[in-house]
């Protein structure tokens, strides 16, 4: 257990570095980093000055030791557009962000896993024929297209609803409900297929032969396997929190953290792009460790499990 | 507990019923809703083949005495069959280019990522080892970022053309492909026909180029049908943000995002091309689901 | 029949080791396996190496060893006199030519979505063999060779019968006239019926080839019937080696004691005691002290859980490595 903790904390640092190398290498790649991240009008002595603290005279080797070095010391840059750090930008976007998120996910989990389930224990009848038309739609429907139509219905038409903002909690109705329902659909099939698949293993089928009542049979053993790969797809989503709201927020001009990547991205401000690709990064990566601590968990083979074989 | 007792047997799918006709077989061969995907899809192709022949429009030509024309049935002339915009342009001409710069987009960012993937995937399946472990933990960060953030930051880092979005768009999910081609190439160096070959003395190209490619291909073209729809979506929503196809181009997102500023007054500019994404990724999915369920049913 | 030709293949001590992660502890730690543990063996043109043992004994090991897919960690090949180059290289794959292999399972050698005729000819594609327009003949020269007609040419695995499979891959090992023919358990896979069919047509083809065979399997029996040699390897060493009559009418090592009693007899008269063995085969990474087949041996004596035996003539000129056989164990033999 300690071994596989070790190893996964292990590869969530590997991951951390291989983002903030890909960010270096973009930012290498795309030209003068004193010229992007200030911008071309900055005065030449902020701009050498900029030079010099970055080491950007100094051999490749050693920018990229001291970028690690800038962004361990949480010194991302300053948003070109109104100078002021980055990190302070970003941060105070996040709680409107959540604000969306928390409870499209609530929405996803409450919808999405009950539905799998029930799909998946009356399979091939009418309710899982719908849930799986629901659960297609949620794929195939963007969240541009279901928010705009939404805000045509609920807005437009029928004036029940603001179509943008964040004066209060109504405005956020259509945006939680536009990120809910994608996030259900996927959620559902996930979970619908996982059931199925432990539905047709052998333990399954043992345990209803002996003689155990079909919901014990669902309850102590179906459910617990089920929750395995589904707990991955949630995890995924937990860490999508800050960063999965990008076309919702567009879409309902909501101030939150994917609005002002769109913003960030539009003008090429790229200490804010940067500094919002790293804090994504780290997000994902603490909710993987999660999932993999929950793993270990719910999995006891995980505790156990040794690479066997003789090559 | 009787009800749930009939369910079980009932979703044994190796029940057999009475001899079914030709056409119930044909039915279940073939779904309804599959021929109509199926219908669809080629309607696409055919537009995005002849799209000079069958626009009536230039997709930039303005008509400006008819800014915002309803769609014919909704007040508008025939002109216009659906309607225009606030330049007077003509919708169902500007929704037939966008249709073929989206799939085109598409087919292209589909096909780089699955020769990247493929290709990796193999790399890492023939030489193992530390080339083995770089491929698989650039697969777990590929899969542990949403592509967005990732495809945002590049557009911001690299400002934007028609060539690096469809280069951008050929990373999207290529870590599937090589997940894929990994595991059924180091099957197959390990006890199948492939290390047979080997043992024969054959080079490397050959065991991949003659054996072992074809032999997944199937497998890699159900999934390449399932990740395009997802390519499709990944383009309208950058070019929805206004980040991705730059005018003068237009393609399906683009309009959508063009028509929002419009919902109130002309919610026709941003419908007709929000119908064709749906049904177009609804199609391919579906066609995908079918052809997976058909012939490789080991993908889940 | 012991004409001093030059050997065609030598093994000289060899080894091949793997390292495990063992389960058991918080950790787990490493360890080592020792498949194949100093093995030597000759096998002359045209003659025939049975190599008998239970599965995990590292019959397949010492195959994948001789034919150079795996390195040895110790010891060496020689084939033809010169050391088999290392796996992938251009002088291994040149070495193809000269010597092949015959699975376990047809059908996992052959590649599906090819006619098996394609496949027979694909060696000379591979090493640039004869004429582009003569590979088709030669290929049906090689499958009425196997016994299987031009009307095979354009079948697909799938439609062939096993023993058919087989013989596709026999063919297909043979079309580049090799010297030597690995047999990873060929007929293991088979039908009884056909079992009997296969071996008769690696006798034919011994015979009108000139080929050298090394030939693995379980089975005693099968390995009589084909092998010149007899090796019976344990745990990685070869403990008892010789003529196969002498082998299986008067066995030395007690484990082969043990493997010949299991032979089912027809003749009521010559049934002798059933020799059951106590326990499984162990673990290979937990080699027994001594005599790794001590623990389950009914002759062992206190010398053979401490000192490891050699593999060493006995009078009568076969191979034995038992302490027992040799008489060295301080004590009369006990087996029956």
């Amino acid at each position: 257990m300690l071994r596989y903790l070790s190893t996964r904390l292990v590869r969530a640092l590997l991951t951390i570095c291989f983002v903030v190398t890909f960010a270096f290498v973009i930012l290498r790649l795309s030209g003068d980093p004193a010229l992007l991240i200030l911008s071309p009008d900055a005065p030449p002595e902020a701009i050498e000055a900029f030079r010099k603290s970055w080491g950007l005279d100094r051999p490749v080797w050693e920018q990229y030791v001291r970028y690690f070095g800038a962004i361990a010391e949480g010194n991302l840059g300053r948003s070109m557009r109104d100078g002021r750090p980055a990190l302070d930008l970003v941060l105070e976007r996040v709680p409107a962000t959540l604000a969306l998120t928390i409870p499209a996910l609530i929405l996803k989990l409450v919808i999405g896993i009950p539905a799998g389930i029930y799909a998946a224990l009356h399979r091939n009848k009418l309710a899982d024929r719908m849930t799986m038309l629901f659960s297609v739609a949620g794929f195939t429907v963007p969240s541009f297209v279901l928010g705009l139509v939404l805000v045509l219905i609920f807005s437009v038409n029928l004036g029940w609803l603001p179509s943008g903002g964040q004066d209060s909690w109504i405005h956020g109705i259509l945006p939680v409900i536009t990120l809910g329902t994608a996030g259900a659909a996927v959620l559902a099939r996930f979970t619908r297929s996982a059931m199925l698949e432990v539905l047709g293993q052998p333990y399954i089928r043992t345990a209803s032969a002996k003689g155990l009542a079909w919901h014990r049979v669902v309850v102590d053993h179906a459910l617990p396997n089920a929750a395995i790969p589904t707990v991955t797809i949630v995890g995924f989503m937990v860490g999508s929190l800050v960063a999965g709201a990008v076309v919702v927020e567009s879409v309902f001009s909501w101030p939150g953290v994917g609005r002002l990547l769109v913003v960030a991205v539009a003008n090429r401000d790229l200490a804010v792009v940067q500094t919002i690709l790293l804090f994504v990064a780290a997000t994902m990566v603490c909710a993987n460790l999660t999932v993999d601590m929950l793993y270990g968990w719910i999995d006891p083979r995980l505790r156990t499990r040794r690479v066997a074989g003789a090559g | 507990m009787a009800t749930v007792t009939d369910d079980r047997i009932a979703a044994d799918p190796t029940a057999v019923g009475p001899p079914r006709s030709r056409v119930a077989r044909f039915v279940e061969a073939w779904p309804p809703s599959v021929l109509l995907a199926l219908g669809w899809i080629v309607a696409m192709l055919l537009i995005a083949a002849s799209v000079e022949w069958i626009a009536g429009y230039a997709y930039t030509a303005m008509d400006l005495r008819a800014r915002l024309s309803p769609p014919i049935l909704f007040g508008g002339t025939e002109r216009h069959l659906l309607g225009t915009d606030e330049l007077g342009r003509d919708v169902l001409s500007r929704l037939l280019y966008s249709i073929r710069m989206s799939l085109l987009i598409a087919f292209f960012g589909t096909l780089i990522a699955a020769t990247l993937g493929t290709f990796l995937g193999i790399l890492a399946a023939h030489f193992r080892g530390w080339v083995e472990d770089i491929v698989l933990t650039m697969i777990d960060f590929q899969a542990s970022m949403p592509f967005l953030i990732i495809a945002l930051a590049v557009l911001a880092f690299f400002g934007n053309s028609l060539i690096l979005f469809i280069c951008l768009m050929g990373f999207h999910g290529w870590e599937r492909y090589a997940r894929i081609s990994r595991g059924l190439a180091i099957a197959a160096n390990e006890q199948g026909y492939a290390g047979a070959v080997r043992q024969l003395g054959a080079p490397a190209w050959r065991i991949y180029g003659r054996h072992v490619l074809p032999n997944i291909a199937s497998t890699l073209i159900v999934s390449m049908t399932l990740a395009f729809p997802e390519t499709i979506l990944l383009e309208s929503g950058l070019s929805f943000l206004g980040l991705g196809v730059q005018p003068p181009l237009t393609s399906l997102g683009n309009m959508v995002g063009y028509g929002r500023e419009y919902l109130t007054r002309a919610p026709w500019i941003m419908l007709a091309p929000s119908a064709v994404i749906v049904l177009t990724t609804l199609s391919i999915s579906l066609v995908g689901d079918w052809l997976r369920d058909r012939l490789d049913p080991t993908l889940k | 029949m012991n004409a001093p030709a030059a050997p065609l293949l030598q093994a000289r001590d060899l080894s091949r080791s793997f390292r495990v992660r063992r389960s058991g502890g918080m950790f787990g730690h490493a360890a080592v396996l020792h498949a194949v543990d100093g093995v030597s063996f000759d096998l002359t043109p045209g003659r025939t190496l049975g190599l008998v043992g239970e599965s995990g004994c590292g019959k397949t090991t010492t195959a994948r060893l001789v034919l150079g897919i795996l390195t040895p960690t110790g010891g060496e090949v020689r084939f033809e006199g010169a050391p088999v180059p290392a796996p992938g290289t251009r002088a291994w794959r040149q070495l193809r030519r000269r010597m092949q292999m015959v699975f376990q399972d047809p059908l996992g050698a052959l590649d599906r979505r090819i006619p098996v005729g394609q496949q027979v000819m694909e060696p000379l594609a591979i090493h640039g063999a004869g004429a582009r327009g003569d590979r088709r003949g030669r290929a049906l020269e090689l499958l009425d060779a196997v016994g299987l007609g031009a009307s095979f040419f354009a079948r697909y695995p799938h439609e062939l019968s096993g023993g058919q499979r087989q013989r596709i891959v026999l063919a297909r090992a043979l079309i580049l006239d090799p010297t030597l023919l690995v047999c990873d358990e060929p007929i293991s896979a088979l039908d009884v019926s056909i079992q009997a069919q296969v071996i008769n047509l690696l006798l034919d083809l011994q015979a009108k080839f000139g080929l050298a065979y090394l030939f693995i399997s379980h089975d005693l029996k099968v390995v009589r019937q084909i092998s010149h040699e007899v090796a019976v390897m344990y745990l990685g060493k070869i403990v008892e080696q010789g003529d196969p009559d002498r082998l299986l009418t008067d066995p030395a090592h007690p484990y082969t004691q043990a493997l010949v009693s299991a032979i089912p007899v027809a003749a009521a008269a010559r049934r002798r005691p059933r020799l059951i063995l106590k326990g499984d085969p162990p673990n290979p990474v937990d080699r027994p002290a001594g005599c790794a087949f001590h623990p389950r041996c009914p002759a062992a004596v206190d010398r053979c859980r401490v000192d490891t035996p050699v593999l060493k003539p006995l009078p009568d000129g076969r191979l034995a490595a038992c302490h027992v056989a040799h008489g060295e164990a301080g004590s009369a033999r006990l087996v029956a």
